[in-house]
């Protein structure tokens, strides 16, 4: 009975950490403004109202940054899956010398915090003529996002027995085919992991869109939204509704491929 | 079959291409800026030496990034580990909604820093915050306290940071918990030890590797945090009673836009780190179970 209690009552502890201020963030965002300095404050709104959203979307720019963000992250997704799998497959299908010194070599790129080469990384695309551009932010995303994916998909792709492959080959497939239709279903679990690790890192990134990033229309949400407090009085129903909007796609996503992700985790560890 | 070397490294391509010239090239351009003077923005440089190193090593604003970056990354990395270890055991137990709560407690991590630090400009805002407010009607306070102001913006900002990365503790300390085999409890037990003891005698020792990995990764990262602390005292104001190394860095090169200095920052930053790593193997090695 003891024993219940306290269980109970820490999980009732770790339940307010973990969700209630997200709550609050909700119910802010669904109150008028009256009732959003209201003393003392409500916790469930007394007034529901959607007007915060709308102002969010017609006074602001917030589509934009919302479609920049969508689109970056996806084709981040993209394209560290396409590289990483490719990269993880040659790492354990091939044999060819100093294959594990470059696996190494990978590992220890992981090392260095974005904000460590962040100087000669903004002279860098400058010179190649793509600073405030969508590119560079992909090009950018996908560079740090591939030292944990291709070493996750390599422990994915090392417990795929060969055999399988090898019986695909001997039925008349080439490689190709029997790595689309073979290997890459049995990886689905891995991919989808590197897959929502990618999409998280791009979708929350701060320090790349705020330094490669210069022109209001190609801003993604972090930089976006915290410019909206640069207003003379902020306005917090609104910024409360672009954190819920920014939210959703995150905890939607995860929600329906938890059970992928935690098996992704436990194979190689998260970064942040 | 078509498994020849040549084609392996054809499929490692795109991935070193990417690697090589986005991060080690940096990594060495990095170096050599730091020995030059080099305005961010246009194409003027100087080979200077040394003489950015020197400058730090005389810059009180230096120092006091540093000291600033050891308090945030240190109280931060201890109070992350007391709520995510607990947190954990207490998701290993079995209960009902434990699967729900494992998954809830992992929203702060996922959600993006912007988000974490906007909800808790709001909840700790000195006249509207919930926190304020509470503070007040239950007595602990006679008159709001300025969370954000330079007296507690510190304190804000590690509160904002453990709760936005706790988690990262409860999810690798899960995953070592669940591994641990259920008859080492068991005979435990039997042996009548109490909670406190099966945890200080099993639970301790089984996850000690973890552990040193966890502190490691968590102090690094924290060492290494812009967004957060940036983004939750901005560039002016109450910005320097949280200016820690990597916001001292960024300031230096896009701010005042000496490209030379913020890179020899970022350097001296991988060398405090280094030397850090350095100790905290050795201090360790002697213990056998830490790899």
């Amino acid at each position: 009975m003891r024993r219940a209690l306290a269980l109970y009552g820490g999980g009732l502890v770790l339940l307010v950490i973990g969700a209630f201020p997200l709550a609050w963030m909700l119910s802010t965002a669904l109150k008028p403004s009256g009732e959003i300095f209201a003393t003392p404050p409500t916790l469930v709104p007394k007034v529901v109202t959607l007007e915060n959203f709308q102002r969010l979307f017609a006074e602001t720019s917030f589509l934009t940054y919302f479609t920049n963000s969508v689109l970056v992250s996806l084709a981040t997704v993209g394209l560290t899956l396409s590289v990483s799998s490719m990269g993880a497959y040659a790492l354990t299908r091939f044999t060819f010398a100093g294959r594990e010194r470059v696996a190494g070599l990978i590992l220890m790129t992981y090392m260095f915090a974005p904000i460590m080469i962040i100087i000669p990384f903004y002279i860098l695309v400058k010179q190649l003529g793509i600073v405030n551009t969508r590119l560079a932010l992909v090009l950018s995303y996908t560079t740090f996002c591939l030292p944990f994916c291709l070493w996750l998909l390599r422990s994915f792709f090392h417990s795929i027995p060969l055999e399988l492959e090898e019986a695909a080959l001997v039925d008349g497939a080439d490689l190709r085919r029997a790595v689309w239709y073979v290997v890459l279903p049995l990886a689905l679990p891995g991919l989808i992991a590197a897959g929502i690790f990618t999409f998280i890192l791009a979708w929350n990134d701060f320090l790349f869109a705020l330094v490669l990033i210069t022109s209001d229309e190609l801003k993604t949400l972090p930089v976006g939204v915290n410019d909206l407090f640069n207003a003379t009085i902020v306005d917090w129903g609104m910024i409360m509704a672009a954190g819920v909007m920014i939210t959703v796609p995150t905890i939607a996503f995860f929600v329906a491929v938890q059970r992928y992700l935690i098996q992704g985790w436990g194979a190689g560890g998260v970064k942040g | 079959m078509n498994r020849h070397p040549l084609v392996g490294w054809l499929l490692l391509a795109p991935s070193l291409l990417l690697l090589g010239g986005l991060v080690l090239f940096p990594i060495v351009y990095n170096v050599w800026l730091s020995l030059h003077d080099k305005h961010a923005f246009m194409p003027v440089q100087a080979f200077v030496g040394l003489r950015h190193y020197v400058y730090f090593a005389q810059d009180a604003e230096f120092w006091s990034s540093v000291r600033y970056g050891v308090i945030y990354a240190g109280l931060t990395l201890v109070l992350q580990l007391l709520l995510g270890v607990s947190a954990a055991l207490l998701l290993n137990e079995g209960f009902r909604g434990r699967n729900l709560l494992r998954g809830v407690v992992l929203f702060p991590y996922m959600i993006p820093t912007i988000v974490a630090v906007i909800l808790w400009k709001w909840l700790l805002n000195d006249s509207y915050g919930l926190v304020n407010h509470l503070l007040l009607a239950g007595g602990l306070v006679r008159t709001p306290v300025a969370w954000l102001g330079k007296d507690h913006i510190m304190e804000s900002l590690i509160l904002t940071s453990v709760w936005q990365f706790f988690p990262f503790v409860v999810v690798t300390y899960l995953a070592r918990l669940q591994t641990i085999a259920p008859e080492l409890y068991e005979a435990a037990k039997v042996d009548g030890a109490g909670a406190w003891r099966r945890f200080r005698h099993i639970t301790l020792p089984q996850t000690r590797n973890v552990l040193f990995v966890i502190v490691l990764l968590r102090s690094i990262f924290m060492f290494t945090k812009f967004d957060t602390v940036w983004l939750m005292a901005g560039e002016g104001g109450v910005s320097r009673y949280v200016r820690t190394l990597p916001v001292y860095a960024y300031a230096r090169s896009f701010t005042y836009l000496q490209a030379g200095m913020g890179a020899a920052l970022a350097v001296l930053m991988f060398l405090l780190l280094l030397a850090a790593t350095a100790v905290y193997f050795r201090a360790l090695r002697g213990d056998e179970a830490v790899a």
